[in-house]
């Protein structure tokens, strides 16, 4: 498992698929246009929140090794903080994301240290059972706190819309997508130009060797463990600005990101922003068809398992 | 333990299990027969777990058979033993045409696989109204044995001892060895000539049988089966912490681990209406960091060190 963050470098070979990949993608795009306009603007809008709640897993996977199968909680967590600082607080949750990520941050330094760092070594399954415990331990406490009522904020700016030609839709949810593209970036610019972030792709490529040449991994794993949940803390509190909030409402994320990830190939992050575009769009197509909205999440699963199988075909080819 | 008290003690609990209902009142005989529920569920995970492959999917399983079981009752009138068969075998079937594709995954891309199919089968059966009932699911004119609590209690224990009969069975066989030698290494398994996938099919077919049969059996219990109400989170997750909480790898671990968490879960229940479920949580993350091997494996530790003790060893050599 390694991060990806330099471009594949495009061999003859491989070329001739990236074209014609993108050309399929461009054809598909524009036949969505001319005949759905709306799915298009949605599968996008959809695609942002997808890829944005998925970064933070990318990163944790990629360099700590660790699938967190607590992610969506941990969202949910964040979501119920910046419900409390609005409420109680007056703070708007776009003011809110800084306090919220800095407490989340703190939360998942506490969780590393207390759980996840005694499970580094155990086998794959002990760190999978253990995150699915953490889970629900959250999603329970909130529940046993709060109650299962759903809650939300009313807020005036997410319902502005815009019209083109005869179309219009709301525009709010692009802010998602706007996040999803600032994480990815800012990450890469983070893993590849930063000190400590060139540090971190050290240990995430291997810790042995990093340790060797000076690398504290147990301090950088703690580290990139509190980032992610730091971000996810933000993406929780924008999250909390458009959805409803209730305590079982971060377990579909954590499935939809660890999907997302698998797909994108494990610590590919900049790849998650294409797939939850493929994933949000397909997603929105089958929405938009009359009669046929539940059959949306087969349609995300079922492109999920097959791009999982195929993957770790072609692994075991190689 | 001594070999007698080995030989004598499952048949014991087994005596004392079927003749419960007999000295017990309506309400512990409800909630053991939930218990009983998860009980199987918890012994089937384990099966599959020890060949390495850890499943999220149980309530998928569980909720194949508890529609198969619903809708041969509906359509062709099966007796209810007969649709509890019948759920078994579709339950085993669907595993078994899936097992070609998935159990050439492995770890977490298995696990998460497992997860997203049962996602995948609650979408269906919601979806597909005619034959589903859709949202409202279906309902049975009658329940099994016209809902005698005695009668459904032992029904419950016997989808119980089939769990229990068949992982006993399986531990005792050459099917052991050559699933533990998967999950400690598989290609050294490979070399040594296992056939993997034959292996991994056996058990995964057989622990989707069981999670079937025990899906047809709720069915017929309750009379009911709507998308929400079997393929609920629930029925993968608690036999999950039980098998965990008793000792995994092992019959009586999952078992023991039942009766514990589903005593205490009762008893919670009535303390804290809403998120009692944290205590599920809070116990796995707790057996997962400070006792990987459960109660039972906790003890089989215990007896084997002071065995070695007794011979004049150290203990955890």
């Amino acid at each position: 498992m390694r991060i990806v963050v330099t471009r594949p470098r495009v061999g003859p070979g491989r070329m001739w698929q990236v074209v014609l990949w993108t050309a399929l993608a461009a054809a598909g795009t524009a036949a969505v246009l001319l005949w759905k306009p709306t799915a298009l603007v949605y599968g996008v809008q959809r695609a942002g929140l997808y890829a944005a709640v998925a970064i933070p897993m990318a990163l944790v996977l990629g360099i700590v090794h660790i699938v967190n199968l607590a992610h969506g909680e941990l969202m949910m967590v964040a979501a119920y903080l910046a419900y409390f600082a609005a409420r109680l607080l007056g703070l708007d949750p776009f003011v809110a994301l800084v306090p919220v990520a800095l407490v989340m941050a703190v939360l998942g330094l506490a969780l590393y240290q207390v759980t996840i760092r005694h499970s580094l070594k155990a086998p794959e399954l002990n760190q999978l059972i253990l995150t699915f415990g953490l889970g629900i331990a959250l999603s329970q406490m909130v529940n046993l706190l709060f109650t299962s009522q759903s809650w939300k904020l009313s807020l005036d700016y997410v319902s502005a819309s815009a019209t083109v030609g005869n179309i219009s839709f709301g525009v709010f949810d692009f802010v998602y997508a706007g996040a999803a593209i600032a994480l990815a970036l800012g990450l890469r610019l983070f893993l590849t130009r930063t000190r400590l972030g060139k540090a971190a792709l050290a240990v995430g490529q291997n810790p042995r060797g990093a340790a060797i040449v000076g690398i504290d991994v147990g301090r950088t794993y703690a580290f990139v463990f509190a980032l992610a949940v730091g971000l996810i803390g933000a993406v929780g509190s924008i999250f909390l600005a458009k959805q409803a909030i209730f305590p079982l409402v971060g377990g579909p994320y954590t499935m939809k990101s660890f999907c997302l990830v698998a797909m994108a190939g494990v610590g590919n992050i900049v790849g998650i922003l294409y797939c939850s575009l493929a994933l949000g769009l397909s997603e929105s197509i089958i929405n938009s068809i009359r009669g046929y909205a539940g059959w949306s999440n087969v349609v995300f699963f079922a492109i999920i398992i097959v791009t999982i199988l195929v993957r770790s075909f072609r692994e075991r080819k190689a | 333990m001594t070999f007698a008290v080995r030989r004598f003690l499952p048949v014991a609990v087994i005596a004392v299990a079927v003749l419960f209902p007999l000295v017990s009142g309506p309400y512990p005989l409800a909630v053991a027969q939930s218990i009983l529920i998860y009980m199987a569920l918890a012994v089937s995970w384990d099966m599959l777990l020890r060949s390495g492959q850890i499943s999220f999917g149980i309530a998928g399983f569980f909720g194949i058979g508890a529609y198969a079981a619903a809708i041969t009752t509906l359509t062709v009138r099966a007796s209810p033993i007969i649709s509890i068969l019948l759920a078994g075998a579709c339950s085993a079937g669907v595993a078994f045409l899936l097992g070609f594709v998935i159990l050439r995954l492995r770890k977490v891309y298995f696990a998460i696989t497992t997860l997203a199919l049962a996602e995948i089968f609650r979408v269906i059966v919601h979806n597909w109204g005619d034959f589903t009932g859709g949202p409202e699911g279906l309902v049975l004119p009658s329940l099994i044995f016209k809902g005698d609590s005695r009668a459904l209690f032992w029904i419950s224990l016997g989808g119980v001892l089939l769990a229990c009969g068949l992982s006993a069975l399986f531990q005792r066989s050459r099917l052991r060895f050559a699933l533990t030698a998967i999950r400690n290494n598989e290609v050294s398994a490979r070399s040594s000539g296992i056939d993997i996938f034959k292996y991994l099919m056996i058990v995964f077919v057989t622990s989707s049988f069981i999670q079937g049969i025990v899906g047809g059996i709720q069915v017929q219990l309750y009379g009911y089966a709507s998308p929400d109400s079997v393929f609920d989170a629930n029925y993968t997750l608690l036999p999950l912490a039980m098998a965990l909480l008793g000792g995994i790898y092992s019959t009586p671990g999952p078992v023991l681990g039942a009766v514990l968490l589903g005593v205490a879960a009762e008893y919670l229940k009535l303390k804290i209406p809403y998120g009692h479920l944290v205590v599920y949580g809070i116990i796995i993350v707790l057996v997962i960091l400070l006792l990987p091997d459960g109660l039972y494996g906790q003890y089989r530790r215990s007896v084997r060190d002071r065995a070695r003790m007794a011979r004049g060893g150290t203990a955890h050599a």
